[in-house]
């Protein structure tokens, strides 16, 4: 497909979002913008804006969905509009799957963050690093002997977590010293590669729910993820795959290059660390460059993006639950 | 299940097609072909009046008092539209209205708009009868058929559900 009109669209200044006839308009200090939203489908909302019910209803007809952040980076809600895709029939074949078939999709889940862990560190391998080699053999060779032999989704999440874990452990390998991961911390997290990752993991998971927005899939039942722990936990699931992809290969790229600096872009209070406005900017930016990458799709004849990779991942899984064809998630191997 | 005109004309365009659409798995704005269609449609609704008779979920683009018209962007699947307007004929005849109908193919580019006409008559009744009953008893199977993979398909709006 051919590269179009954005159709995200990031606020991150404080201001105030209103409607003028057919368009958009943000105001602040520095006056007036208009946001033209014909092809517009997201809005990030990333500080103080204000906004009146008459905004809602004109994104509900635009069809545009809204996510809410605070001031500290932190995901708020998303605003849904009304004209959702639903189809009862959907809704209960994904329903009885998640009950009858959870494990087999939960596994095909975590075979894909290992196979795209694995590629996302072949590539320093490649370049020399080879102390990652054991790891590497372990996502390539144990893994996938594992996998087939689980029995329940506790042992898988534990197999899951582990896979993460050694995959944290390799960033001592390949990023600066200040960006080294002691251990995981999530909220509010601790040290700058923390909110790097949480940042980036939320960002992912919010593009995830609007691309399933656009299917019949009920978001709340999930598989890897226990259903309806958070509303949209298929969402979760579904994002797990392109995290190493997306979210850790924006992270390596901007930090070993220099663009993310602990010095320049990190508010440090109490024990937080959280990225800043301009941290903020450099993050984004190059994770929607990467979201947008075209290449060739195998079976479509078509050239997609990550971001439509996304969402023919849901098509998968909802064909699976419909018609009963395997399911695997998007696999970077797999790209033309 | 209650069979529409867009389901027959489905049916016989793409069985699958036909199945997804009838289970409420609508088109999921994937193709430019369908939005294209749907705003041709609006432009041509706006400029006249009398456009599009609804009667009991048959819409129908016009109605005279001979003909039932429908109107077509291309005459790409005239077969699926045959059966379509056909349909509509038989529903109208049970309703006490009987009318004959006419197909015009307005194509972009093209001055000369085909046209076709047909009948409800010994011969396409049965026929229609016997196409309702078979719609009917597929629609009731839990599962769609498979994808054709045809040159068709390019321009459905199920293509990358069916691709993937
Ligand atoms: S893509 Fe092809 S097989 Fe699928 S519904 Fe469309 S025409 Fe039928």
């Amino acid at each position: 497909m051919a590269k179009s009109a954005p159709t995200t669209r990031y606020i991150r200044t404080p201001g105030t979002l209103g409607r003028e006839d057919n368009s958009l308009t943000f105001r602040n200090e520095k006056g007036i913008t208009h946001i033209p939203i014909n092809s517009l489908k997201e809005l990030y909302l990333l500080n103080e804006i204000s906004l009146n019910s008459k905004l809602f209803t004109f994104l509900s007809m635009a069809n545009i969905t809204v996510h809410f952040f605070d001031y500290y980076g932190q995901f708020r809600g998303t605003f849904y509009p009304k004209e959702a895709r639903v189809s009862g029939k959907v809704m209960l074949l994904q329903a009885k799957a998640c009950l009858e078939n959870r494990l087999p999709i939960a596994v095909a889940f975590v075979g894909a963050i290992a196979a795209n862990i694995h590629e996302v560190l072949y590539h320093y391998f490649k370049h020399g690093n080879k102390e990652i080699k054991p790891y590497l053999d372990w996502l390539k060779k144990e893994v996938p002997d594992l996998l087939p032999k689980i029995k329940k989704v506790p042992t898988l999440l534990s197999l899951e977590g582990e896979i993460w874990r050694r995959f944290y452990e390799t960033f001592q390998l390949i990023l600066p010293e200040d960006f080294v991961m002691n251990h995981r911390v999530k909220r509010p997290p601790d040290n700058p590669i923390n909110a790097l990752v949480s940042f980036g993991n939320t960002i992912l998971y919010t593009k995830t729910i609007s691309q399933i927005y656009h299917t019949h899939l009920d978001q709340t039942i999930s598989f890897l993820h226990e259903p309806s722990d958070r509303r949209f936990s298929l969402s979760l699931d579904l994002s797990e795959a392109f995290k190493p992809l997306i979210v850790f290969r924006t992270i390596f790229e901007v930090v070993n290059n220099r663009r993310i600096q602990v010095s320049k872009h990190f508010d440090k209070k109490y024990n937080y660390c959280l990225l800043n406005e301009p941290g903020r900017d450099v993050f984004i930016t190059a994770m929607e460059e990467r979201l947008q990458q075209v290449f060739d799709h195998g079976t479509m004849k078509r050239k997609i993006s990550y971001l439509t990779a996304i969402k023919y991942d849901a098509y998968k899984l909802k064909k699976h639950v419909v018609e009963g064809t395997p399911f695997t998630p998007f696999l970077e191997k797999d790209r033309r | 299940m209650r069979i529409t005109g867009t389901i027959v004309n489905y049916y016989i365009h793409c069985k699958r097609q036909c199945w997804l659409f009838a289970h409420k798995m609508n088109f999921e704005d994937d193709s430019e072909d369908v939005r294209t269609g749907r705003i041709l449609h609006e432009i041509r609704s706006e400029g006249r009046n009398n456009t599009e008779i609804q009667i009991e979920g048959i819409k129908v683009d016009k109605m005279t008092e001979e003909y039932v018209v429908e109107l077509k962007k291309s005459d790409a699947d005239v077969e699926a539209t045959k059966w379509q307007t056909l349909y509509y004929l038989y529903i109208l005849k049970q309703k006490g209205l009987d009318r004959k109908g006419r197909l015009e193919f307005i194509e972009r580019n093209k001055q000369n708009h085909r046209t076709v006409e047909l009948e409800l008559d010994k011969r396409t009744e049965p026929e229609l009868i016997r196409l309702l009953d078979d719609i009917e008893v597929y629609l009731q199977q839990d599962k769609p058929v498979p994808a054709i993979y045809a040159k068709k398909c390019e321009r459905c709006a199920y293509y990358a559900y069916c691709y993937i």
